[in-house]
């Protein structure tokens, strides 16, 4: 192996090729990529310099996700990566990196949602003789129920969130960098950068 | 809109860009700015621009600190960076004169600035590395003034 992050093996700004004057120092090493995929949780601890850790994931299938504009997270399985703008190999090896394009299971936001706001999310049309779910039918105290009459006008959800709510999954971009602290975490697309992305997806097809 | 170039999504972290539609934030255009010190004036171009670039010194994540240099601009074909030409004299000692000699420097050009020309003075301030050999921003430009011609001119 011996990858190394120095700039001495470089060529320099005027061009002139450097003489190899020392051998490679342990503080410029570099270390195999993680390239971590979906499945079963599986994370490496590494020691780093200065005796810290690193939290290299190798496979993961879950991380904490949050909904922007109703502020909130929750912890959320991650389904496929559908996009990413570096390399399509990482899209068609599952890999899960910093900026990646994932769906994600669209079940603890809804299930957040009908709670909050007592108001039905992505459902399909009502088919005849359909029963309400049980959280949207629930008995609630008198506190209960003008807490969710003054959130009434806030409940509305953009149509493009919405059609993702029916299929249960919703787009979202991994923030966090799973090969380094171990953890794919990121928010859920919203608003012009939803439409970019869905853009960008379409026209991959 | 037109600045939505790359493959990833161009925006500046760190700012919030969906509020509910219900809620009443109706500044348009939520943009970060900031000022970079040392008695700098901030563009309006960078206050009021569309442009998203995360090595801007007023809109993106790098500051400025170290060195202030200046120097002519000696080419603008780089995507955002300019190649700035430093001249100086060097005293030799023997023969009780001096000679001309230059260095060449390669700076981030913020898309804040429009219409630089090579010629123009330009103030560039130091700031981390931001590629292989940029490690200064451009902080000022002062058009050419068109005079005769090409004189040299020591900073």
């Amino acid at each position: 192996m011996g990858i190394s992050r120095d700039s001495r093996h470089k060529r320099s700004h005027t061009g002139a090729k450097r003489a190899q004057y020392r051998k490679k120092r342990k503080f410029e090493l570099g270390r195999q990529p993680g390239n971590t995929k979906l499945g079963p949780k599986r994370i490496h601890e590494v020691r780093v310099r200065g005796g810290n850790r690193k939290f290299r994931a190798l496979r993961l299938d879950s991380g904490n996700f949050s909904w922007g504009s109703e502020s909130i997270t929750k912890k959320t399985r991650i389904i496929a990566v559908v996009y990413n703008a570096s390399n399509n190999e990482l899209v068609r090896t599952n890999t899960l990196v910093k900026g990646a394009i994932i769906q994600i299971d669209a079940t603890p936001f809804r299930q957040w949602f009908e709670a909050h706001y007592a108001q039905p999310l992505g459902r399909r049309k009502k088919k005849e003789g359909q029963a309400e779910s049980e959280e949207l039918s629930k008995k609630r105290s008198k506190h209960v129920q003008r807490k969710i009459d003054s959130r009434k006008e806030d409940a509305k959800v953009d149509p493009l969130l919405d059609d993702q709510f029916t299929t249960g999954r919703l787009y979202a971009i991994i923030r966090s960098r799973p090969g380094q602290v171990g953890r794919a975490d990121g928010y859920i697309l919203e608003g012009k950068e939803l439409e970019f992305y869905v853009r960008k997806i379409k026209s991959k097809k | 809109m037109s600045e939505q170039v790359e493959k990833a999504f161009q925006k500046q972290v760190g700012i919030f860009q969906n509020p509910k539609a219900s809620k009443k934030v109706k500044a348009k255009n939520l943009r970060w700015y900031k000022d970079v010190g040392l008695g700098f004036k901030t563009p309006k171009e960078a206050i009021e621009g569309h442009y998203i670039d995360k090595k801007c010194p007023w809109t993106g994540e790098v500051s400025i600190r170290g060195r202030i240099l200046s120097g002519v601009v000696v080419s603008v074909k780089m995507k955002r960076t300019i190649i700035v030409r430093r001249e100086y004299l060097h005293y030799v000692t023997k023969y009780n004169r001096y000679e001309k000699r230059h260095k060449n420097l390669a700076a981030h050009l913020s898309p804040a600035f429009v219409g630089v020309s090579p010629g123009d003075i330009v103030t560039v301030g130091q700031c981390r590395p931001l590629s292989k050999t940029v490690r200064f921003n451009v902080l000022k430009v002062q058009k050419r003034i068109q005079k005769g011609p090409k004189q040299f001119a020591k900073f």
